[in-house]
């Protein structure tokens, strides 16, 4: 890896806005992002579909080229004569790639390790991803998920100081995805800067050490996942299904020690809290008193699904209608 | 059966095909213009005539000459053989013995004509029974039959698919799978990667043309009379136009239907007009110059020559040199309009 000056950041964008034009039909992939990942950070791009992450990473990979807005990756720009000595330093894992079905593994290594002059090892790519034993079956014969991991390997075989995830993980199953975030882990390890894209908040959660929450082209919130969840208020929910809740109001509710954040229903109540032994132990005995039945209970911690939904006032899971 | 389902099932198909431009056009617009092209180039008129070669006998070509359906080359001997072998003549006359002698191939298009426009020719003349009987003869000789002509043309025919289907088909398939653009974000530069897939594509044809070299002379002793390394440069060069051509084909193409239509496009007048499945040398005005445009009439009138007749390397070089020439010109703007994505 290429050393440079420790303030210079991994990739640095202001303003960044593309539109795609179909026809008359406008979309605003990105509407004026800012954004800096730090040198030796895992980075996650965090959104539901349609939020502009794909396009934010095309733009930062060099395929797709902005309508306004300065990005500069590694210090550099695109289109400054130094295209390809930049490609040479960055690893790309595309959403999705066919590569050559007939070709085995260990083939597909070798013809991108003939991209990058330093002479990249193929079999040490192979070992950072799990597939030696794989090394001479073709491409139709590896799951979903041997597949994803060769393309992860074809991104590292140049030893890259920035690499670009796309989704890693959607569609893998949870063994394969746990594979894949070892992978990245070692890479941050070993001291690579990465940014991913994801909508899985937990992917996010498990990852990165800093999340940026994407949504209509913009940037709603930065910072590590559990300074996210703290601006919420509050790290705990509490959710309680009851007979019939008539006889409690909000105000005693919001009267209960370390409660952030209440919401009454007929028949259940949601209290986002600090402190879940000092609030449930309240509540429980605030039911009691009032003579409603407990038919369920289920406390969780919060998420960045949670941040997300604050945010935005939808989940990650809906798709997003420019 | 149920109806209800293939209603369904033709609509969403019908649908899917309504709205791809690519496929629409290919469907509708392309055999409106096929149907405009070959409606101008082939006018009804007077039936076309059949060319035939007469050695050195100024009576039988004055006979001959009196059927409006026959043109009458009078030649030398060896120049109505060559003549005959390259499918520029159909049938050849000489007096040999005492007598006329007719010799065609009949497996070759426009044999059988010559041959009765000549009987017609005769019997319409009283005195020509006693100027000469005529005798008819098959031409068999290896290098003379129709088979010898079509051999050069089936390999310069090869070249063209191999550029078309191994190169602009598979160019199309790997931009569909987004492996193009997997490589477009790794240091590797566009030429290296355009020369590379030819090379490894091109390699291939000289192997495909050298078995089907090897299988006429086996089966039917089609000769190899010219040189054989310019017979290799040709094939080669040839390689590398169609490969060009394949490349530039295939530049913007986003779907398989749209580069299945191109190809189509570029690939049908030279299947037509090129000389691979009969003599084009007597095409005139816009068809002949439109033919002689077409990089396969070179190919196939330069591998003719060389296994054909004992040509050598500098008679092909001038074929070879514009057939690079044309590669680099495709290459060039191959390169310049390439769509990675």
């Amino acid at each position: 890896m290429t050393a440079a000056p420790a303030a210079e950041p991994a990739i640095a964008i202001a303003g960044l806005r593309k539109v795609y034009r179909r026809g008359r039909k406008e979309t605003v992939a990105v509407d004026g992002l800012d954004l800096v990942v730090r040198r030796g950070e895992v980075f996650g791009l965090l959104g539901p579909n349609g939020a502009g992450k794909t396009t934010t990473v095309e733009v930062c990979e060099g395929l797709t080229q902005p309508d306004a807005g300065d990005v500069r990756i590694l210090g550099r720009r695109w289109g400054q004569g130094e295209d390809d000595a930049l490609r040479a330093r960055l690893g790309v894992c595309l959403q999705e790639t066919h590569f050559q079905e007939k070709a085995t593994v260990r083939e597909t290594l070798a013809l991108f390790a003939s991209f990058y002059d330093g002479g990249a090892d193929v079999d040490a790519a192979l070992d950072l991803v799990g597939l030696r034993e794989k090394a001479d079956d073709r491409q139709s014969q590896l799951s979903g998920g041997q597949r994803q991991r060769l393309a992860v390997a074809t991104a590292l075989l140049g030893r890259p100081d920035l690499l670009f995830l796309d989704e890693p993980t959607t569609g893998l199953d949870p063994l394969s995805r746990r594979q894949l975030w070892e992978v990245v882990r070692g890479f941050r390890a070993r001291g690579g800067t990465i940014l991913l894209t994801t909508h899985g908040m937990d992917e996010a959660q498990q990852l990165c050490d800093r999340v940026a929450i994407v949504d209509r082209g913009r940037v709603l919130a930065i910072g590590s996942p559990a300074e996210l969840i703290r601006s919420l208020g509050a790290e705990h929910f509490v959710d309680v299904e009851c007979t019939d809740t008539s006889a409690v109001g909000t105000a005693d509710l919001a009267a209960l020690p370390d409660v952030a954040a209440h919401e009454l229903r007929p028949a259940r109540i949601v209290l986002t809290v600090r402190s879940v032994h000092t609030a449930l132990a309240a509540l429980l005995a605030l039911l009691r008193e009032r003579g409603v039945g407990v038919q369920g209970l289920a406390t969780r911690h919060a998420t960045l699904e949670d941040v997300f939904v604050r945010l935005t006032g939808r989940t990650l899971r809906e798709e997003t209608t420019p | 059966m149920r109806l209800r389902v293939v209603v369904a099932v033709a609509r969403s198909t019908f649908r899917e095909f309504w709205r791809s431009p690519d496929a629409l056009f290919w469907t509708y617009g392309f055999p409106l213009v096929m149907a405009l092209a070959l409606g101008l180039a082939f006018q009804p008129g007077p039936p076309p005539q059949v060319p035939i070669a007469v050695v050195a006998d100024a009576d039988a070509a004055a006979l001959l000459a009196a059927e409006p359906r026959l043109l009458v080359e009078p030649l030398a001997a060896d120049a109505a053989d060559r003549a005959l072998a390259r499918g520029r003549v159909a049938a050849s006359l000489r007096r040999q013995d005492g007598g006329l002698v007719l010799r065609a191939d009949p497996t070759r298009p426009d044999a059988e004509s010559a041959v009765l426009l000549v009987e017609r020719a005769l019997r319409a003349e009283p005195a020509a029974p006693a100027i000469a009987p005529l005798r008819r003869e098959v031409e068999d000789r290896p290098g003379s039959r129709y088979i010898d002509f079509l051999i050069p043309g089936l390999i310069g025919l090869n070249l063209l698919g191999a550029g078309m289907w191994g190169i602009g088909f598979n160019l199309v398939q790997m931009r569909v799978g987004k492996l193009l653009r997997r490589l477009a974000v790794t240091p590797m530069r566009r030429s290296e990667f355009l020369f590379g897939y030819l090379l490894g594509r091109c390699l291939l044809v000289v192997p495909e043309s050298a078995a089907l070299v090897g299988f006429g002379a086996l089966l039917w002793d089609v000769p190899f009379r010219g040189s054989l390394l310019a017979g290799l440069l040709l094939v080669a060069a040839g390689g590398l136009a169609f490969a060009g051509l394949g490349v530039l084909v295939a530049s913007r193409a986003r779907t398989l239907e749209g580069v299945g239509g191109l190809m189509n496009l570029v690939q049908l007048p030279m299947w037509l007009l090129c000389g691979t499945w009969f003599d084009t040398s007597r095409f005139t005005g816009a068809l002949r110059w439109f033919a002689d445009l077409l990089p396969l009439t070179h190919v196939n009138r330069a591998l003719r020559d060389v296994m054909l007749e004992p040509q050598g390397l500098l008679d092909a070089a001038p074929t070879i040199a514009g057939l690079c020439a044309f590669a680099a010109v495709c290459l060039a703007l191959a390169l310049r309009w390439f769509r990675w994505q």
